[in-house]
């Protein structure tokens, strides 16, 4: 079997010795990486060089960040992976509503520079590879052709919702999913406001498939911004 | 005939006395010279006795009715005074734009109409009496003062001194103290009406000012909290820029080959926790600050205690790997209306003491029940408990427990849990727990929580 090429990841980010540790952290990772310090320069390399990943600082010189996102999703569905110094949950919810996929804050070391790389990278690789419809997390077993879910050998029921909403996460598992998003896919555009509905069914959702519901290991809370599946 | 016009000439001019007297003057006169025999008081006739008495209740109906005109048209010129006075005052104190300036009409007006000595009290931001004139009586009000404050109420004090409450349309807005002088006549009714409506005018005028100052203070704090805000977030984003190079750096000197020795990639690890700590240090004196400002708003929404803990929790992992976790929660717990993002960083706040503060394999037990009009949500543990005296000096900015013990931190901790749970409407609670260790009750507010309806999908 032939060994895939290197990812190719574009990383727009102004700080010199911000960009520095990246890029040498994502070579160590055997990516090939291509530097940018500007919104204006950013798009120029992502629409030329077509890369794996986009890693994008959103408090840039020349312009917003968010424009970038918006501009890149016309065309391009590649994984965005957002950096960001602001303190406030409002512009990471902008950036992931636009259809960014992750998010940083800053101060972040390498370590989960890496760990949120990878996962991005492996979902791309997993949409090239042939889509499975099994997947494992912990002890649960989800069986999307089959519309079946068991935690340790044994079936779980589900409600729809409950069903809908897991098999969202699975699809987007690693991805951030925002409030707005998951309540606009489930319950539909008319909803959008209802993020106690969602939270409710999330709470039970994690009493069936948590071991430690109130210490989730697998359906993760990202604070005021939304939920995560990891696998 | 005459006579009847002298009568009503003198009742005119010099008012009833003299009217009266030159009626019967002239009933007199006409005896002596006209009615014979002249120049006696006698009469021959007593038909003419008669005549005197319908001359004389003429000539005292003329000058009853001229004396009353007369004081009418006293009267009439005294309220043109009177309104002419009142008409200065409020064009004066409408153009009036500070308390000095009031204070100085306040002074004129009472010195040129009541011929008295007039100072002001007026309430200062703390709401105490202050005099407004004069610099050398600057003390204290006197009892009286305060009373006509409260009350309302006119007084008057033993030694001459009236005071008059000045009242705005909403309040008192001061005290008016007017000193007699022998000259002053303020106890005629119209007199006194005088004052009270230059006692409205000065309270009108101290309320539209009172109400200028507000709507200016309002626009100046609306100003600052923009500033503020946007310094904040400056701040925010230029501490942290350097604080990622640093930790970001660090960690690459770790993985760039060559490797390191034990002790310098030890070396290189402490950069990058100390980085990652002042970073968060950074994030919560900004907190605090826009705490402390008020300029913090909460975004409350309706949350399953369950996840605020979840959240919590995953936010200190790091800190967690060599304590026990006991979960209390139960699952038909009711929902409660909180900021999320506060929330989260309040509970963290009180798990991350508790490991910090308690000896690696200590317990760290997290419940929440709802009590009464509460939800209680308690972070114990059974390590060595509080420092003796009163907890809620723990909450402060700064204090730390066992300052000796060597654990790092900088006293924010608990000052942010307490804050943010005072602006839920909560309260902080924090003991010793009766077996060992220490215990933090969040008190929440409970409220109704929005039913969740299943749709049918």
């Amino acid at each position: 079997m032939s060994r895939s090429p290197d990812p190719v990841v574009v990383v727009v980010e102004d700080e010199q010795q911000i960009r520095r540790f990246i890029c040498s952290a994502l070579q160590a990772g055997d990516c090939h990486v291509i530097e940018a310090e500007t919104t204006a320069r950013g798009l120029i390399e992502t629409q030329s060089r077509k890369p794996d990943l986009l890693i994008l600082d959103l408090g840039l010189p020349d312009g917003d960040g968010l424009e970038v996102i918006r501009r890149v999703r016309e065309w391009s569905a590649l994984p965005i992976l957002v950096l960001s110094a602001r303190a406030g949950e409002g512009d990471k919810v902008a950036a992931l509503d636009l259809g960014a996929d992750d998010y940083l804050t800053k101060p972040f070391g390498v370590a989960e520079l890496m760990a949120r790389v990878r996962a991005l990278l492996r979902r791309t690789a997993l949409a090239r590879g042939v889509e499975s419809a099994l997947v494992r997390f912990g002890t649960v077993e989800v069986d999307l052709a089959g519309r079946n879910v068991t935690r340790d050998g044994e079936t779980v029921h589900l409600t729809p919702i409950e069903y809908k909403l897991l098999a969202h996460l699975v699809a987007n598992a690693g991805r951030v999913l925002t409030h707005r998003r998951l309540l606009a896919e489930i319950w539909g555009p008319n909803h959008v406001e209802h993020v106690h509905y969602l939270r409710v069914h999330m709470a039970s959702l994690r009493r069936k498939l948590e071991p430690t519901p109130a210490f989730p290991a697998h359906i993760r809370t990202e604070t005021g911004v939304g939920y995560r599946l990891v696998l | 005939m005459l006579f009847p016009l002298a009568v009503l000439f003198s009742a005119i001019r010099l008012g009833r006395g003299p009217a009266v007297f030159a009626a019967l003057l002239s009933v007199v006169l006409f005896d002596v010279f006209f009615v014979p025999p002249r120049f006696t008081l006698g009469v021959n006739d007593l038909q003419y006795l008669l005549t005197f008495g319908v001359l004389l209740v003429v000539a005292l109906i003329t000058a009853e009715l001229a004396a009353g005109l007369r004081t009418q048209r006293d009267v009439a010129k005294e309220h043109g005074e009177q309104a002419g006075a009142l008409y200065a005052v409020a064009r004066e104190l409408s153009a009036a734009l500070t308390v000095e300036q009031v204070s100085e009409v306040a002074a004129r007006t009472v010195r040129e109409v009541f011929g008295a000595r007039a100072r002001l009290w007026l309430p200062d931001d703390d709401g105490r009496l202050k005099s407004v004139d004069d610099a050398d009586c600057d003390g204290p009000p006197d009892a009286r003062v305060c009373e006509v404050w409260q009350s309302g109420r006119a007084e008057g004090s033993s030694d001459g001194t009236l005071y008059v409450p000045l009242p705005g349309p909403m309040r008192v807005r001061g005290v008016l103290a007017l000193r007699r002088a022998d000259s002053t006549d303020v106890d005629a009714p119209e007199r006194r009406r005088l004052l009270d409506a230059l006692a409205s005018l000065l309270g009108i005028a101290l309320e539209r000012m009172h109400y200028v100052t507000v709507a200016q203070r309002t626009g100046i704090e609306i100003e600052t909290e923009r500033t503020r805000n946007a310094l904040l977030a400056a701040l925010s984003h230029d501490l942290r820029t350097p604080l990622t190079a640093i930790a970001g750096l660090a960690d690459t000197i770790a993985l760039t080959p060559p490797l390191l020795s034990a002790e310098q990639s030890e070396l290189v690890s402490a950069i990058r926790v100390e980085a990652l700590r002042t970073g968060t240090l950074v994030h919560n004196l900004l907190d605090l600050a826009r705490f402390e400002a008020g300029g913090l708003r909460l975004r409350r929404e309706w949350l399953p205690v369950d996840e605020i803990v979840g959240a919590s929790l995953q936010a200190c992992t790091s800190v967690l790997t060599r304590h026990r976790l006991e979960l209390d929660l139960p699952a038909n717990l009711q929902m409660i209306e909180v900021d999320a993002v506060l929330m989260e960083r309040a509970l963290g706040n009180l798990v991350e003491n508790a490991a910090k503060y308690t000896p690696a394999g200590s317990t760290i037990a997290i419940s929440a029940r709802a009590a009464g009009e509460h939800m209680e949500v308690s972070v114990c543990d059974d390590g060595p408990g509080l420092p003796d005296g009163p907890a809620e000096d723990l909450f402060g900015r700064f204090v730390r427990g066992r300052a000796a013990s060597g654990v790092s931190g900088t006293g924010l901790g608990l000052a942010i849990v307490d804050a943010v749970v005072r602006a839920h409407g909560g309260r902080l609670r924090a003991a010793n727990r009766a077996q060992a260790g220490a215990c933090f009750t969040l008190e929440l507010p409970l409220g109704s929580p929005p039913l969740v309806e299943e749709p049918v999908a």
